[in-house]
């Protein structure tokens, strides 16, 4: 049997993960978020936190500016909702079953050094669905106390000190546990030899077919028809 | 696609399996180490923040003023009657007060219920006779990069004072050792640290933060 050349390897190969809308939710609300994440954390180093430009102690203005900006991004963000591919991602993510413990199950165990067939994952898995949550909810925790303290880095007359001093540790608290999150999310994303085909997929918008089939068989079976 | 030597491995391994989902997505070495990881972080993030104890350090000089206590001396001076400069075992000896206030910074932070030792400014303003001229005093730490000052009748106020004991201790360096003044109706930058000197003057001198466009009078709003 003769084997005809295959002239659509290349794109056989790879398969579209993330439309643009996802990939701009994503980003709107990631890239400030690190920038927001390494100002803040000069807090706590006072050499940094005293660098002044101009009269300005410079990291705690961009701080602040960045902040406001991320609000900004994440109002940008919500209105990706309107593109019909960024919904059908939220409800995959939103789409919690039985299968979703299975895995957990299944990657306990698997650790464990057992064996075990676990579910067949769709468009997410089920700890990817958990680090969305806990981002969403991160964020939206973070903007809302960050409100609060960039308004009366703005105005002190706005707000009372002592609510003011209620907020600042719940912000504080907050940003610094979700730090370990983050890193591991980034670990998983960049480094992980298994799992770091997904980086393309929120970069450049495709994964190779061959990792989404052992990664996101169901989801591919869905693609495939 | 060029993958690198750990993934190709990882894959070979992976296509021994009927299903791919029979192996976890992280071997445990690696599972281990960034539970390990993140635990530690995490750790680390609140012994940060509990070492803080609710504090955060401002400093306009680097690197922390240090003091050998056995050199220190306050000078206070201007236009009072009594000219005059303490050690630092001359200044335990003034007539002391404690009092228990909370701190209250411009970033929007606070301390309830911090206790200081030292001395109430009036004592201070007793001690030194401001002649009939002086209306402000102005507080100089070291190196004279940061100043703040306060009315005579703000010095007044009976919780005004300057303090060289924190919650039972002496001041750690990154709290203004050897003393500080303490406004707790003010924002935390009218309470210079490391004072060196205590200036009786006619007219409010701009201060550090003045200068830099904030208020001279940092009432607080509650």
């Amino acid at each position: 049997m003769t084997r005809l050349p295959d002239t659509t390897a290349e794109s056989d190969a790879m398969v579209r993960r993330f439309e643009v809308p996802t990939r701009l939710v994503h980003w709107l609300l990631a890239a400030p978020f690190v920038l927001l994440l390494l100002t803040g954390l000069t807090n706590f180093e006072p050499g940094l936190k005293a660098t002044q430009v101009g009269g300005v102690r410079v990291f705690a203005w961009l701080h602040v500016v960045i902040g406001f900006a991320a609000l900004g991004g994440a109002v940008l963000a919500l209105l990706q909702l309107s593109r019909r591919s960024a919904r059908t991602d939220l409800e995959a993510l939103a789409d919690v079953s039985l299968d979703d413990y299975l895995w957990f199950q299944h990657e306990a165990i698997t650790l464990a050094g057992g064996r075990s067939i676990g579910p067949r994952v769709g468009k997410f898995n089920a700890g990817q669905k958990v680090n969305a949550v806990v981002s969403a909810g991160a964020t939206v925790a973070l903007l809302g106390t960050g409100i609060v303290l960039g308004i009366n880095y703005v105005s002190k007359s706005v707000f009372d000190a002592s609510f003011v001093e209620s907020v600042f540790p719940w912000h504080t608290t907050i940003a610094l546990l979700f730090i370990p999150v983050l890193l591991g999310h980034l670990y998983l994303a960049v480094l992980n030899p298994s799992t770091r085909e997904s980086l393309q997929g929120i970069t450049r918008g495709i994964v190779r077919r061959d990792w989404a089939r052992r990664h996101h068989p169901a989801w591919l079976d869905d693609l495939e028809g | 696609m060029t993958n690198r030597p750990d993934e190709r491995r990882d894959e070979a391994e992976n296509s021994t399996g009927t299903r791919s989902t029979e192996r976890s997505l992280l071997s445990r070495a690696r599972f281990l180490a960034l539970l390990g990881g993140g635990a530690a972080v995490a750790f680390l993030g609140t012994r940060v923040l509990s070492a803080a104890g609710g504090w955060r350090i401002n400093t306009v000089e680097r690197p922390t003023p240090r003091f050998d206590l056995e050199d220190y001396r306050l000078v206070i001076d201007g236009l009072v009657e009594r000219p005059m400069t303490l050690s630092y075992d001359e200044l335990r000896e003034l007539p002391a007060v404690r009092q228990v206030s909370d701190f209250h910074c411009v970033e929007g932070w606070g301390v309830d219920d911090v206790q200081w030792d030292g001395v109430r400014l009036q004592t201070i303003i007793d001690l030194a006779r401001p002649t009939s001229e002086a209306g402000f005093i102005t507080f100089h730490s070291l190196g004279d990069v940061y100043r703040d000052s306060l009315s005579l009748q703000q010095a007044g106020l009976p919780d005004a004072m300057i303090a060289y004991d924190m919650d039972g201790s002496p001041l750690t360096p990154d709290h203004g050792l050897p003393l500080r003044t303490v406004m707790p109706r003010m924002f935390g930058y009218k309470g210079a640290k490391w004072l060196t000197r205590i200036e009786f003057r006619s007219e409010q001198d701009i201060g550090y933060w003045q200068e830099r466009g904030w208020r001279i009078d940092a009432w607080i709003n509650a």
